[in-house]
């Protein structure tokens, strides 16, 4: 028989909070009041030849064109243990310098992940980094928690939690998952810049190789248009009426260091050196893919579509609730009007009686890390009790069954056990 | 110098509807790729493993060795693709491990019918290249693709 109590005083106080995304990573200690953002990948340049950059070292590279990207992630799943063990090592040591003995963890993996990852996840953060606890959840469960303790009167929230690789649409019940109601596009930041990349390629400058710079462009003239056809016909018209149109300047990493948006009508700089992207109806329709994923021959619902299908699926008494509490979260909400083309389009689709709210956070892509700072520090006695921690000593008794048991149980529901 | 425009419209070849279906998923694989361009590194890490280095110190040559079999333990282990993570939860799946899953996850199609755009412009289109199924949406986004793309990229 284990002595439970004694084993959650001998773990230690102070917790270490990592949302582990694809793209990046988002790591701190519960005490900050925001994590530290870190490329979760390796790059390797054509300039150096002899050196790899792992994780923030990107920010030491001058010349960020024809950037080589190495990624742990492969279509959303852990797969390239070495390199995300590099990056994890680099993190811990170098960046935070932190000993991971002393500290519990919160890890977040992706829904659905598979079992063979989440064994090796287990594994390595146990056995080889030591930690002294550990609790492993859903980025959405983090996010649907830290929006249970903004509104503890909303008993359900809906995260759609769009991120790098796709997007999920997830139910919660007070902060536990529908699993059964949950649903993927895959449609992702990276889909988005890959599609932007290609178009620009096609009409105007090969821009295949410059992920990094193209993805700089999306995140800086991207936005969500409300209206698509108005919008269009703006895009069309001629330069002085034309709102929609805007001139980018390229970064050459020389003299100019990052692109920029060329003031309208502002005279051009002296030098015809600097390459300039004219873009148009691209500022809009590249987010779109995110509410058609049709648009580029994906067969699958857009966002909002998803979102009321989701909700169809779940327990009729839940509706109401999950209509009017629904959070967007991840990297790709973050274009402008995001938040209000998914209200305006849910409002549409959604039976007239239900009222429907859609919440964004001013940091999106932070809100499932702040989720869980908000459970490292109010405990689990109250609204948190599913999110169970193992300690090393439980893993060393019982082993990857015990942690199966306290991850997954607890933290979701199947409709055969709702009623 | 016959250009497409002047080619008759008999001659023209006629993509049939799978090649036209492959020239699709190959264009949704290139929007899922990390890199379009090859490692620079690549010829470099090549030529690492050919060239043998000196080693200075004969004390840690034991010490090293081990620490490399453990991480070939792991890395026997651990490696998988995505593909293969699949496969394994198609045969869990064939041997009765039910319940929600990756693959019962995905969005269903959407039932409202696709938009369509230009392919040369991103404008709305209403018509589609009678060779390869592409949109475009004027004659001369016409011209344009089929002086670049229609037909060029054999499957």
């Amino acid at each position: 028989m284990i002595d439970h109590t004694h084993l959650n005083m001998a773990a230690s106080s102070t917790t270490l909070v990592l949302d582990n995304g694809a793209s990046s990573l988002k790591i701190g200690i519960e005490k900050e009041t925001e994590p530290v953002s870190v490329p979760n990948c390796i790059t390797r340049t054509k300039t150096e030849r002899r050196k790899s950059f792992i994780g923030n070292q990107l920010d030491d590279i001058k010349d960020l064109s024809g950037l080589y990207y190495l990624l742990p992630f492969q279509k959303g799943y852990l797969v390239n243990w070495d390199t995300q063990r590099q990056i994890w090592d680099h993190v811990y040591q170098s960046l935070l310098k932190i000993t991971p003995s002393d500290l519990n963890l919160i890890v977040t993996e992706p829904p659905f992940n598979f079992q063979s990852v989440r064994d090796a996840m287990i594994e390595v953060l146990f056995e080889e980094y030591g930690f002294s606890s550990l609790t492993l959840t859903l980025p959405s469960s983090l996010s649907s928690f830290h929006q249970l303790m903004e509104y503890p009167e909303r008993p359900c929230t809906l995260v759609v939690d769009s991120g790098y690789s796709f997007t999920h649409v997830v139910p919660y019940y007070r902060g536990k998952a529908l699993l059964e109601s949950t649903l993927r596009i895959d449609v992702g930041g990276k889909l988005l810049t890959n599609h932007l990349k290609e178009i620009i390629s096609y009409r105007q400058l090969n821009v295949m190789d410059e992920t990094y710079v193209m993805n700089q462009v999306k995140e800086d003239v991207c936005f969500v248009s409300q209206d698509l056809y108005t919008d269009m016909r703006k895009a069309r018209g001629k330069q002085d009426t034309n709102t929609i149109s805007l001139d980018y300047v390229l970064p050459d990493f020389t003299s100019v260091k990052t692109g920029y948006i060329l003031p309208k009508g502002g005279k051009q700089h002296g030098t015809s050196e600097e390459q300039i992207l004219r873009i148009g109806n691209e500022r809009f329709s590249i987010p779109e893919i995110l509410f058609n994923p049709s648009d580029v021959g994906i067969h699958q619902m857009g966002i909002p579509e998803a979102i009321v299908h989701c909700i169809s699926t779940t327990p009729k008494p839940m509706h109401r609730y999950l209509y009017s509490n629904i959070l967007v979260t991840g990297g790709s909400t973050r274009f402008p009007g995001f938040r209000e083309r998914v209200l305006t389009d849910v409002r549409k689709l959604a039976p007239d009686t239900y009222p429907v709210d859609v919440t964004q956070h001013d940091r999106p892509d932070l809100v499932p890390w702040l989720g869980g700072q908000k459970l490292a520090q109010e405990g689990r006695e109250g609204a948190g009790g599913h999110l169970q921690s193992v300690t090393q000593s439980e893993y060393k008794e019982g082993g990857l069954a015990q942690c199966h048991k306290k991850f997954y149980d607890n933290q979701i529901i199947l409709h055969s056990n709702y009623n | 110098m016959s250009g497409s425009k002047t080619r008759s419209s008999s001659d023209r070849r006629i993509l049939d509807e799978g090649t036209r279906m492959r020239r699709h998923k190959r264009q949704l694989e290139a929007l899922e790729k990390d890199n379009h361009h090859d490692d620079p590194h690549a010829s470099f890490a090549h030529l690492l493993n050919k060239v043998k280095l000196p080693s200075f110190s004969d004390g840690t040559e034991k010490k090293r060795r081990k620490t490399r079999s453990n991480a070939d333990h792991f890395k026997q282990r651990f490696r998988k693709t995505f593909q293969s993570l699949l496969e394994e939860l198609a045969t869990n799946n064939n041997n009765n491990v039910k319940g929600p899953s990756y693959l019962t996850a995905a969005a269903p199609p959407s039932k409202f019918p696709p938009r369509h755009f230009c392919a040369v412009c991103g404008f709305p289109s209403s018509y589609k290249c009678v060779s390869c199924g592409t949109r475009y949406c004027c004659t001369r986004c016409l011209g344009t693709h089929q002086d670049t793309r229609c037909l060029k990229w054999t499957v």
